[in-house]
């Protein structure tokens, strides 16, 4: 049974200049999905998010977004958050959100209503009258979030949601993209923060260089390594070098090594026959930071860094 | 909801918050209040100048220096000849003085008076009168001449009272004159002018809000670029008709203080298409003007990124719009040279010169036919605009028309 799709792009390609920005990428996310974009600074994904909503065209390649073809057609349906936040100084905070979900087809008297229940619900209730310029930027934020899922959209795209929020606020935009989620929304943001990715996402893709480097769920991205183990011996002797696997490291807690094809109980065996002994021991699959390290390349993320 | 209803919704939205955005705020009064500067500097001015005129007014004289019969004949014939004249035309008040011994030299020392000018003096007998004078183009010298010259043919003829008794009749013209007509297309050409150039030439930095804040990013995602370019310029229009609207009451007030005799040269004004169809062709040509400059300095504005860039883009703008005014001045000057057919078509002087012809011909078609295409560049202007903005500062091209799309579909479909 295929899954039911929000958003389809194939061989999207934009270039700048003569430089390929985005070079073909595809994607795919499944409707009610929480889809992230990770990548690096600069991998493009500004760029496919911007050609995803029509307000810019790719060179090449098409995309569907809720069955239709010209994005711009449906942007009623569709809520945005950009990466360079924008919002009028002098609005108070209901006149703005209720400004964009007019944008978005809404009437002012409705998206005034709606712009102070969803500013109660997100706690800011005692903000509505206040000018967009008293607000802090973690405030501002949260309420440009509020003024793009206004008018209730069936899809939401967030360009770096998280960047330079505090992490009170992080944790309440989190619960506002699974309260959408809830909703019966589908949500596509991109982030480099893969904390937020590995708590929110249920599929994502990563791009580096314009390109799509990887796509699937977070488990299949984690998956992408071996398991880690972390060993503690009682006894620290020189001869245990000898008895890991070549790639284990001294670290402060323990030795680290890969889990052996044929399995740790070998190993352990061993370990123990040879009176080191074990202090300590576990299995771990490397998270998604380490999987997005491999999938991109250590030396672009040393450039991003 | 078709594209067009959409296109107005979104476009009114916009409209709407920077309508609000401008008139809510303090600086909106000091726009409207403006032209209170410019009132109240040119009364003083006004005042300033009149004064001193009058001052000059009343220190200027001319004499005549004769006596007895001669004298009376003189100023006799001065005060029927001095009945011609009105306001400012009037000669300078004429002083008679007895001749001296010396009466060439009485005559020079008055004028070479100094606590009033004099432009001329005469002396001498009415046949042969001499007239001393400061300039060769006196008119005041070639007056007393004039003066004596009649007084002279009087008295040879024995006349010393009017032969002719006249009796006035006031008719009231049925159409209007060729000198009213033209005065009003100046009059309406010139006020279509001001108004465009206080009010339009505003547009050219509302982008810029926008681009400096980001919002930009919000609108282009949720509405078309062209609904947000004619929603500002409507936007900025309601706040010009707002202005319009505050001084236009006024100056409806003031015309109930207006001197009768004032009032009645104002009456003289009639244009040839009638005074409603040229009131409601005013509100059309000025509402084409403004959406028509509005939209061309909005599209360039669109693309400075800076404040800097947007000052100085003023010059070229004003020197453009007095290039429209000169256009449409030469077409009202010379309504059948090829320079009126010209700026009548060319589609950012045809309100204006348009304008003009509504003030001197009667037919209403080729006014329809103006808005018409007038309309149509509007349209251009704004689409050239989005265009330019969406390719230099979005860095885009247009949305793809269908067929566009199905091919690259199709494209993406047979790709490995």
């Amino acid at each position: 049974m295929t899954q039911e799709l929000a958003l389809e792009a194939h061989g999207l390609v934009k270039k700048f200049g003569g430089k390929r920005v985005v070079d073909g990428i595809d994607l795919s996310v499944p409707k009610g999905a929480i889809y992230g974009v990770l990548g690096p600074n600069g991998a493009g994904k500004t760029t496919t998010l911007r050609m995803l909503l029509g307000i810019i065209e790719p060179d090449a390649g098409h995309r569907t977004l809720m069955g239709s073809d010209s994005p711009r057609e449906i942007s009623d349906d569709v809520g945005y958050l950009p990466e360079e936040r924008g919002l009028y100084p002098g609005m108070k905070c209901k006149d703005a959100i209720a400004f964009m979900g007019a944008l978005r087809g809404l009437d002012w008297k409705t998206d005034r209503t709606r712009a102070v229940e969803l500013m109660e619900a997100a706690g800011l209730g005692h903000a509505p009258d206040m000018k967009i310029r008293k607000l802090s930027k973690g405030m501002a934020q949260l309420v440009q979030l509020l003024g793009s899922v206004v008018h209730r959209p069936r899809f939401i795209v967030l360009d770096e949601p998280f960047s330079g929020l505090d992490p009170v606020n992080q944790e309440r935009l989190e619960q506002l993209v699974l309260a959408e989620r809830d909703r019966g929304a589908t949500i596509l943001f991109s982030t480099h923060i893969m904390a937020h990715a590995e708590r929110l996402c249920d599929r994502l893709c990563v791009i580096a260089g314009g390109k799509r480097r990887f796509e699937g769920t977070v488990a299949d991205a984690r998956a992408i390594l071996p398991m880690r183990v972390l060993y503690e011996p009682h006894h620290d002797s020189g001869d245990i070098a000898a008895i890991l696997p070549p790639d284990a490291r001294r670290e402060a807690e323990g030795w680290r090594f890969t889990l052996p094809e044929e399995g740790i109980e070998q190993l352990l065996v061993r370990l123990i026959e040879a009176g080191h002994g074990i202090s300590g021991l576990s299995i771990e699959r490397p998270g998604l930071h380490e999987a997005f390290v491999e999938i991109v390349g250590r030396k672009t993320v040393e450039e991003m860094a | 909801m078709n594209a067009l209803s959409r296109m107005a919704r979104d476009t009114m939205t916009i409209a709407r918050r920077d309508f609000m955005a401008i008139v809510a705020t303090p600086t909106f009064l000091i726009f409207l209040l403006a032209p209170l500067i410019f009132i109240g500097f040119g009364m003083v001015g006004g005042m300033g100048g009149r004064m001193v005129g009058k001052n000059a007014d009343s220190k200027e004289r001319i004499y005549a220096v004769l006596d007895g019969s001669t004298a009376r004949q003189f100023a006799a014939t001065e005060k029927n000849l001095r009945d011609l004249f009105r306001g400012d035309s009037t000669p300078p008040d004429l002083i008679l003085v007895k001749p001296q011994n010396h009466v060439e030299q009485q005559a020079r020392a008055l004028l070479a008076q100094q606590d009033r000018d004099v432009p001329a003096v005469l002396y001498g007998t009415l046949e042969r009168p001499i007239i001393l004078r400061h300039d060769e183009n006196s008119g005041s010298a070639a007056y007393l001449a004039e003066v004596a010259e009649r007084a002279a043919r009087d008295r040879a003829a024995g006349i010393d009272r009017p032969l002719s008794t006249p009796h006035f009749v006031d008719v009231k013209r049925a159409g209007s004159s060729i000198g009213g007509t033209s005065a009003t297309g100046v009059f309406a050409v010139t006020l279509l002018f001001v108004l465009t150039l206080m009010l339009s030439g505003q547009t050219v930095g509302t982008m810029a809000e926008e681009r400096s804040n980001k919002v930009i990013e919000i609108l282009a995602a949720s509405v078309r670029l062209e609904s947000v370019f004619l929603g500002k310029l409507i936007g900025m229009f309601g706040v010009a008709m707002l202005f319009i609207a505050f001084w236009g009451g006024l100056a409806g007030l003031m015309l109930l203080f207006v001197p009768a005799d004032a009032f009645a040269k104002i009456q003289e004004m009639r244009p040839a298409i009638g005074l409603p169809a040229f009131g409601i062709l005013f509100l059309a040509y000025f509402t084409m003007a403004y959406l028509l400059l509005g939209s061309v300095f909005l599209g360039i504005g669109a693309q400075a990124s800076t404040p800097r860039e947007i000052q100085m883009l003023s010059l070229p703008i004003t020197i453009f719009q007095m290039a429209m005014l000169g256009l449409a001045s030469a077409s009202v000057a010379l309504p059948d040279a090829p320079i009126s057919l010209i700026a009548r078509i060319f589609p950012f002087s045809s309100p204006f010169a348009m304008m003009g012809q509504a003030a001197r011909s009667a037919t209403l078609w080729p006014h329809l036919v103006a808005i018409g295409w007038q309309l149509l560049w509007v349209a251009a202007s704004i689409s050239i605009g989005a265009r330019l903005f969406r390719m230099g500062v979005l860095k885009s091209a247009g949305a793809k028309r269908r067929w566009r799309r199905k091919r690259d579909r199709e494209v993406a479909a047979t790709a490995p």
